[in-house]
């Protein structure tokens, strides 16, 4: 080994050789890079800034602080700031509060816990407000309360969405009972701004818990998460000393509560101010038919090279997926033995054809028509009460620039995906999902597409133990007299009370080859014949067609499938939907609310005897 | 002058840079990654410093791993090598802040240099021949095609955001041409989510041809010849020579002054390369600028009897050149191999390993610049070149003959070489006669194109 074996050569020639400029010594200045506190590795200031104070190295959220938050968000000069001084309080007395907050104030530059006004994102003017957690770890006090009433009342006048960023710790204990008035003060502020039926966004960053979840945070009309942001009532710390026992990991995280149901959304902070962008423009009617008119003109511009390109996306894409979808194909065509029988150009007639074909996996699923149909659709999530259903599909969407609610029971194509969707079965925390955006859709006035895709309600101990025949009931009874346009489209198998919670509609269509059912071919069968393989005599006798239905006044409209639904066709379908629904939107808009939900009751008023 | 150098690289190039800096008096200090330990670059230093694990992301490319060694060592510079952080800008402005001098240019030209479409266009404005192209991007068939007939075919069709070969197609007419175009802008909306494509002349087969220029702080710039890369396997240069053979005494002298130009374009500081492209009929264009030492360095060295690492450490340390255009005068011929721990015959796989058994040549002309000894443990993280060979002779015939004696006598035993390759390229007949260009490779090896 050669180790220490050679010899040292410096010191033989010009031994007092110097640095050209004494003095520049060679240092690190302070403050070039720091210690990410979430992966303890080395992280440029600079990046960090760049990067939206997120550690570029483990993804990890730094807390932002308030009028970087603005920065961020606003559009750069529309930031108005209301109520930035407000007269300090000491309601309690409380020994060293003033001097204490002096010194915050001195050392943060804040007057206060949050900064409130208004501004634009991308051209929409919006109120917002943004805590800041360096001041007493933004907790509510008097004057924040105060502030934020203000703001929201002012917004109420105005005319306004609120876009709250909250971050706190709970409640000022300095200020006792009067910071716990503070919940109740910015909650019933929002109710008004609620009932004047304008818009309410949360945007939840790490952390928020205490007084503030349990009042304006939680109260958005949607409600948006920082990755990992600790959110909850009580902190983990209490819980853990009051139950005795270590939390899991990811307890009260944004993603924990999104799987629990009350939160929409989470957005990167990177697409914040785009998501946000988005819901402000999804929620204004005129500036949606803009955006959608200069879209259109854009388009039109560049039509061809994009119609051209797209048509070989699609081709390759297609290409790519060809093998997969026609195995599926093969595996679907197994079972399904009257196709072949009856096909001489001509499409198949029997019930139980329509049967196997509503259920085959390579149909179109409510997802693909939601994309197909719409624009700029954006999902939510949760139901606010218990979690998120993979089974409902669910969010604002624009039909050529009208903002509509739309909602799908989502089926899977494979077992990962099925896992996710449970087969298209919807829970009642599905159901209460889809209820709680459609109330939305009533408050903003915009009409309601369901897509109707269920073998049936899921029916397992979990479901009936939440209230699977409650969810369903309060569906039916919630829509029978919506002030909105209700319009269900059956796109595959429609299974009894699963199917007709989200058909409770002023009209219901149906494609060509899907069926609605009181329940399954092989249930009717083996409960009346005690003999489920007698399905295809059951499918027979149920009439369960799309064309038997219409006869029998359930439905209105039959969607022609000149060949079964697949992807590939999937255009042509939506194209014909398109049509159709620009119709039945145009023979609604005449009508008042009271209309449309009386028109609604007569129209399953006369149903039956 | 500096008293000290921290020599931020491994294997030969660190080894090369520490012993120009013991012929300078000036103490070194080498970094080493985990795996590195037993590195002969490590052992060469008055000081090393391990900086992280293996993986060359944790040490040789970790900045603050490198600018904190450097500060508690006190050195006063820091030598990048080629690779690693050698052309990042971002490490060259870090330097700065942290009062290290980074032996190179300053991260801005680095940058400016590093932008292939703002380096095209300083060059234009230079002066400086470039490919003919679109300048601006072109987003349809039609608009690619009117400027295509134009430059007249073939052309080459780019993705803007391209790389890696991907959107990119050669179109030898207007049908192709229409054909290529879609499928290279789908791929790059697919790959790059962006159909801002380029048409540029495609120069087929060229040589190609690099000019090494030293600039100091002073303003002052020479260029010292040329060296024709143009024996490459898959963009990977494989063997160097300098001179080249198709470049005539007046054609240098016009391409190095083109050279001076381009590197005064930018304000260059320190030592760079110019890369053009030479096509059939003696035609050039810049292709880019490489911001830092190269790996076949050495060629211009035989041939210049300049020491060029020790010319890059003098200018960083702010004194001016020590020549002038005049004083350069290039004798002779010099040939480099890259002798590679790889197998030609498994796809180049590479192979790290235990080298049994090493016998390096030597004699007249011959140089090696290698970090290998025997019984190293070839690691298996980083770049698999392990030594260079270099010869010197009084015309091209003399160093091709040593270079085949020297290669005879080169052996290398434990690991899998390229060296039997580089014994075929040399006793090749259309290399013998010199007539080679950047497609010599595929078109006599296909069975190593691939």
């Amino acid at each position: 080994m050669l180790r220490n074996m050679f010899k040292k050569t410096y010191t033989k020639l010009e031994p007092e050789r110097k640095s050209p400029e004494e003095g520049r010594q060679p240092e690190i200045p302070e403050g070039l890079w720091r210690k990410c506190n979430k992966c303890r590795k080395p992280i440029y200031v600079d990046d960090v800034k760049q990067n939206f104070y997120v550690c570029p190295k483990c993804g990890g959220y730094f807390r932002v602080h308030a009028y970087r938050r603005i920065e961020m968000v606003i559009d750069e000069g529309t930031f108005e700031e209301w109520d930035k001084e407000m007269p300090f309080a000491n309601p309690l007395n409380f020994p060293g509060y003033e001097k204490k907050t002096a010194a915050v104030k001195e050392k943060t530059n804040l007057s206060e816990a949050i900064v409130t006004g208004k501004g634009k994102i991308n051209g929409l003017d919006t109120v917002i407000g943004v805590c800041d957690s360096r001041f007493f770890m933004s907790s509510m006090g008097s004057i924040v309360g105060e502030k934020i009433t203000r703001a929201v009342e002012r917004a109420t006048e105005q005319k306004l969405s609120v876009i709250l960023f909250a971050c706190s710790g709970g409640a000022r204990m300095q200020e006792g009972m009067v910071s716990l008035m503070q919940m109740a003060k910015t909650s019933a502020a929002i109710k008004k701004h609620h009932e004047a039926g304008l818009l309410y966004i949360t945007y939840l960053t790490d952390p928020t818990t205490g007084g503030v979840t349990a009042s304006f945070g939680m109260l958005g009309d949607v409600i948006l998460a920082e990755p990992g942001a600790l959110i909850g009532f009580a902190g983990p710390r209490v819980i853990e000393q009051t139950i005795r026992q270590k939390l899991p990991e990811g307890f009260q995280r944004a993603e924990f509560l999104l799987e629990h149901g009350f939160i929409d959304k989470i957005v990167e902070r990177k697409d914040c101010k785009s998501t946000l962008a988005k819901i402000l423009l999804l929620h204004n009617p005129e500036a949606a038919m803009a955006a959608d008119a200069e879209k259109k003109a854009e388009a039109s511009d560049r039509k061809e090279t994009v119609s051209v390109m797209a048509e070989e996306v699609s081709g390759k894409r297609g290409k790519e997926e060809k093998s997969s979808r026609r195995k599926r194909r093969k595996d679907a065509e197994a079972d399904f033995t009257g196709f072949e029988k009856t096909e001489e150009g001509k499409k198949p007639a029997s019930a139980w054809d329509c049967v196997l074909l509503s259920r085959r996996n390579d149909r179109p699923t409510a997802r693909d028509y939601i994309q197909s149909l719409f624009d700029e659709f954006m999902e939510f999530h949760g139901d606010r009460y218990f979690g998120d259903d993979g089974a409902i599909v669910g969010g604002v969407a624009l039909f050529h620039g009208i903002p509509v609610t739309v909602i799908g029971q989502q089926k899977g194509r494979n077992t990962k995906e099925n896992l996710k969707t449970n087969f298209g079965m919807p829970s009642p925390e599905g159901y209460r999902k889809a209820l709680r955006l459609m109330r939305q859709a009533e408050k903003f006035g915009r009409p309601i597409i369901c897509f109707v895709d269920t073998p049936g309600a899921f029916c397992g101990m979990e479901a009936e133990e939440r209230g699977q025949g409650e969810a369903i009931a309060r569906n039916l009874f919630e829509m029978s007299d919506m002030k909105v346009p209700i319009l269900s489209v059956v796109i595959g198998e429609g299974g009894s009370g699963g199917a007709l919670a989200m058909a409770m509609a002023n009209e219901v269509w149906m494609l060509e080859n899907s069926i609605y059912s009181i329940l399954s071919p092989e249930g009717f069968a083996s409960i009346l014949w005690k003999d489920s393989t007698k399905a295809p005599d059951a499918a027979k006798v149920m009439k369960i067609t799309a064309k038997d239905l219409k006869k029998l006044g359930i439905i209105e409209e039959i969607i022609p499938e000149e060949e079964p639904a697949v992807l590939e066709n999937l255009e042509t379908l939506t194209g014909i939907m398109s049509e159709k629904l620009t119709g039945f939107l145009d023979s609604m808009k005449t009508m008042s609310g009271e209309e449309i939900a009386e028109a609604r009751y007569q129209r399953f008023r006369k149903i039956g005897a | 002058m500096f008293s000290k150098i921290l020599v931020a690289n491994r294997g030969e190039i660190a080894v090369r840079i520490i012993r120009a800096c013991r012929e300078m008096g000036i103490q070194t200090v080498a970094v080493y990654s985990e795996a590195d330990k037993d590195a002969l670059h490590a052992m060469l230093a008055d000081e090393a410093v391990c900086i992280g694990p293996a993986a060359s992301s944790g040490s040789y490319l970790n900045m603050e791993q490198i600018l904190s060694a450097t500060v508690i060592t006190k050195a006063d510079a820091i030598h990048p090598g080629f690779g690693f952080l050698s052309e990042n800008s971002r490490f060259a402005k870090l330097c700065e802040q942290c009062n290290i001098t980074f032996i190179g240019p300053s991260g801005d030209i680095i940058d400016r240099m590093g932008n292939k479409s703002e380096a095209r266009k300083t060059m234009m404005e230079a002066g400086v021949p470039v490919v003919p192209g679109t300048k601006e991007p072109v987003f349809t068939a039609e608009e690619g095609l009117s400027f295509a007939k134009e430059i007249g075919f073939p052309v080459m069709i780019k993705a803007s955001s391209g790389g890696g070969g991907k959107g990119m197609r050669v179109a030898a007419n207007e049908e192709e041409f229409l054909a290529h175009f879609q499928s290279a802008q789908l791929e790059s909306v697919k790959s790059f989510s962006d159909d801002a494509m380029y048409i540029e002349k495609y120069v087929n087969h060229p040589k190609h041809v690099e000019f090494q220029i030293l600039a100091d702080k002073h303003g002052n710039v020479v260029h010292i010849g040329e060296r024709d890369c143009s024996i490459q396997r898959r963009h990977q240069k494989v063997l160097e020579e300098s001179p080249c053979v198709a470049i005539d005494e007046n054609l240098r002298r016009k391409m190095g002054e083109t050279a001076v130009r381009a590197a005064k374009a930018v304000g260059y500081e320190n030592a760079g390369t110019i890369e053009f492209l030479l096509d059939a009929d003696k035609n050039f264009y810049f292709m880019e600028m490489n911001t830092r030492i190269q790996v076949e360095h050495p060629v211009t060295e035989m041939v210049s009897g300049l020491d060029l690492i020790k010319e890059q450490i003098r200018i960083a340390a702010g004194e001016p050149l020590s020549v002038a255009q005049d004083d350069i005068h290039l004798s002779g011929h010099a040939i480099e191999c890259r002798i590679n721990a790889e197998n030609p015959q498994k796809h180049f796989m590479p192979c790290p390993g235990k080298i049994t058994n090493l016998h390096l040549p030597g004699g007249n002309g011959v140089r090696v610049d290698t970090h290998i000894y025997t019984d190293y443990v070839v690691p298996p993280y980083y770049d698999s070149m392990l030594l260079k060979l270099i010869v010197h002779g009084k015309d091209r015939d003399e160093a091709i003959s040593k270079m085949r004696s020297a290669l005879g006598e080169l052996i290398i035993e434990g690991i899998d070489t390229n060296l039997a390759f580089q014994y075929e390229i040399l006793n090749h007949e259309v290399f013998e006669n010199g007539d080679t260009n950047t497609g010599f490779i595929p078109d006599y090896f296909p069975q190593y194109g691939e």
